[in-house]
């Protein structure tokens, strides 16, 4: 087992490697630049600028300066755009953001997702399926752009419980909504996959076994379904978890929280090429990691899978 | 009074093309120490039959007629109740041994929790006890290879497992679902010496299902043969064997290859069980029966009393049906 974590760490590091190679690529090949604006700079200024951040070099000295910055000082580069910010200055502030809601979107998503699924599964064809059913199609076509203003009129305008937007160091009132609007599309999701692979595990044979046997339904349920019917909805956890941590510009938009979510977007209009590079290097590195964690929980449940 | 009766058994399943009836009235019963084969190709019931009867059905079966354990109806009895039965008193085999256990959880696990749920025993003692029904099955080094996962075992082995997994509580009733049919013929012959043998020493009734004749000459005093969700015909083994009086059963013996004929092709009965989703007006087997005439089309063949021992359903009469 620890052999197969270190290797697969080990092989993250090429998988990174060609990430940031690619990455860079594209975004050189996209037409327009961070300096580019309505008015044309001088071009005396603009060599200048290029040279500031060493743009003027061959796109493999580029390519290699950048690694070379951020495998041995871990320095992402100063923002194009945000001139008195460096990238890492930028994560540091926006991803324990992303983090908070995010890492509760999980909990939320999952929790709800899974005990929505399992309650369908197992009242199969009864009102209680089609109800859960309903809330997560209903979940599921509610894009969060729709959903973030209409949490917004009832709590903040209707009802005037909570916050319109703000973050205030997370506190929970500034929480609550971001993580609403966040999990619902993935509660959706997991909802949706833990009934279909659950109701498939209770046609199983050894489901009429351990029935045979004379368990109680929860039994049969917790001790023998739960576990492989588990299996499809992690492996859709691990690229969820990293999607929800590192937030969405949506959120970020609406409730004004600051986090990373909306820099991505910003920066790829912005062409602000180092918040670009750190943002998708953070993402990336992230997947890496927790398609592992996916991997060795999938070795924990089934024993079949031996590293 | 029998241990296990049933009578007018029927199933039906809701499917999405409509009502599918597997099992159309049957009855039969088993005494103390009793040995009864039920015989037919699949689809024809033989499987639902005894689902039913302990409420193992599929979400979309359901049930009519009655089925009484030791004088009590159980038929359609709620789950809770069912469970103190189940493994108890009437415990099951299933086919696949590679898929009837839980490859997710060690065989210890399964096996215990049989005795701690039914018997109240406490894990220590009933893992002694799992042990010493594993050695009973004849499986190597029992108290090492319990912490194993199915998957660690092979086919035999499995099967093994579940035979000690349901002798774990001592019931009075094994129904066994085509115990045999995953495994290859040397190992099919080991289990069903198995299975004869603890019959003996826990003096327990069976219910054999399957449709391999070769193994029920050896292992039942009585036979049930099945097709289309009813009875062909019942008797003792022997009765069956030496003087069928059903065609579809004389086709099934005919079926069986033996090494004192010499054949190039092995005879079969031509045709397809049947489409269970048609409601049959006549006898079920008519379409593929040799000796069918106009009556078979239109009305079921009762079942009639043939002597002390035999029932039998067909408008022939016992001496027309030959080869």
């Amino acid at each position: 087992m620890l052999t197969f974590i270190i290797k697969r760490l080990a092989v993250a590091i090429p998988t990174l490697l060609i990430l940031v190679i690619f990455s860079y690529l594209i975004m050189y090949a996209a037409p327009g630049g961070p300096f580019d604006s309505e008015r044309q700079l001088p071009p005396q200024v603009m060599a200048n600028l290029m040279a500031k951040y060493g743009l003027d070099q061959p796109l493999i000295v580029q390519i290699a300066r950048y690694v070379w910055n951020v495998v041995v000082h871990f320095d992402f580069g100063p923002s194009f755009i945000y001139k008195d910010q460096t990238v890492n200055d930028i994560i540091r502030q926006g991803f324990p953001v992303t983090l908070t809601y995010g890492f509760w979107s999980f909990v939320v998503a999952t929790s709800v997702g899974m005990s929505l699924g399992i309650l369908a599964a197992i009242y199969h064809n009864s009102w209680l399926d089609y109800l859960a059913v309903g809330i997560s199609v209903g979940a599921q076509v509610l894009p969060n752009f729709v959903m973030a203003p209409i949490l917004v009129l009832t709590f903040t305008l209707w009802l005037g419980w909570l916050p319109g937007g703000g973050w205030q160091g997370g506190q929970w009132q500034y929480v609550i909504m971001p993580v609403i609007a966040l999990s619902t599309s993935f509660m959706a999701s997991i909802s949706r996959l833990t009934r279909s692979s659950m109701l498939e595990v209770l046609n199983a044979n050894y489901i009429r076994t351990a029935r045979a046997k004379g368990l109680p339904m929860r039994r049969v349920i917790f001790r023998h379904a739960l576990k492989p019917a588990l299996l499809p909805v992690i492996s859709y956890l691990g690229p969820a978890f990293v999607g929800m941590i590192t937030g969405s510009v949506v959120i970020d938009i609406y409730f004004s929280t600051g986090g990373i979510g909306i820099f991505f977007v910003n920066s790829a209009i912005n062409r602000d090429y180092s918040v670009i590079m750190g943002i998708t290097i953070l993402t990336g590195a992230l997947t890496v990691l927790f398609n592992l964690v996916v991997d060795i929980l999938y070795a924990w449940i089934d024993p079949k899978i031996r590293y | 009074m029998a241990l296990f009766e049933i009578n007018d058994l029927s199933v039906q399943f809701d499917t999405n093309d409509g009502t599918v009836s597997a099992v159309n009235g049957v009855s039969f019963d088993v005494n103390e120490g009793d040995t009864l084969a039920i015989v037919g190709e699949s689809g024809s019931g033989k499987s639902q039959t005894a689902f039913a009867t302990i409420g193992l059905l599929a979400r979309n079966g359901h049930s009519t007629g009655s089925v009484k354990w030791d004088g009590k109806e159980i038929l359609n009895l709620p789950e809770g109740q069912l469970n103190k039965i189940r493994s108890s008193e009437i415990a099951m085999i299933f086919q696949d041994p590679m898929t009837s256990l839980n490859p997710y959880l060690k065989v210890s696990a399964q096996m215990e929790e049989v005795l701690t749920l039914h018997r109240g025993m406490s894990r220590r003692e009933a893992r002694a006890e799992c042990v010493r029904m594993l050695d009973a099955v004849r499986i190597p080094d029992a108290a090492a290879r319990i912490t194993m996962y199915p998957h660690e075992f092979s086919g035999g082995m499995r099967q093994r497992i579940m035979i000690a997994m349901s002798l774990l509580c001592r019931p009075r009733l094994i129904i066994a679902d085509e115990p045999t049919t995953a495994l290859d013929v040397t190992v099919q012959a080991q289990i069903m010496d198995l299975l004869r043998d603890i019959r003996y020493e826990f003096n327990t009734a069976m219910i054999l299902i399957t449709h391999d004749l070769g193994i029920v000459a050896g292992s039942c005093e009585r036979t049930m043969v099945m097709y289309g969700g009813r009875i062909m015909e019942r008797g003792t083994t022997a009765e069956i064997f030496a003087a069928p009086t059903h065609p579809y059963t004389l086709g099934l013996l005919d079926a069986v290859p033996r090494l004192d004929r010499r054949e190039d092709v092995l005879p079969t009965i031509p045709g397809e069980p049947p489409d269970m989703l048609r409601a049959v007006t006549g006898c079920p087997f008519e379409p593929r029966c040799p000796l069918a005439f106009e009556r078979c089309i239109s009305v079921v063949p009762p079942l009639e009393r043939l002597g002390e021992t035999r029932v039998r359903a067909c408008h022939r009469n016992p001496e027309e049906v030959v080869r």
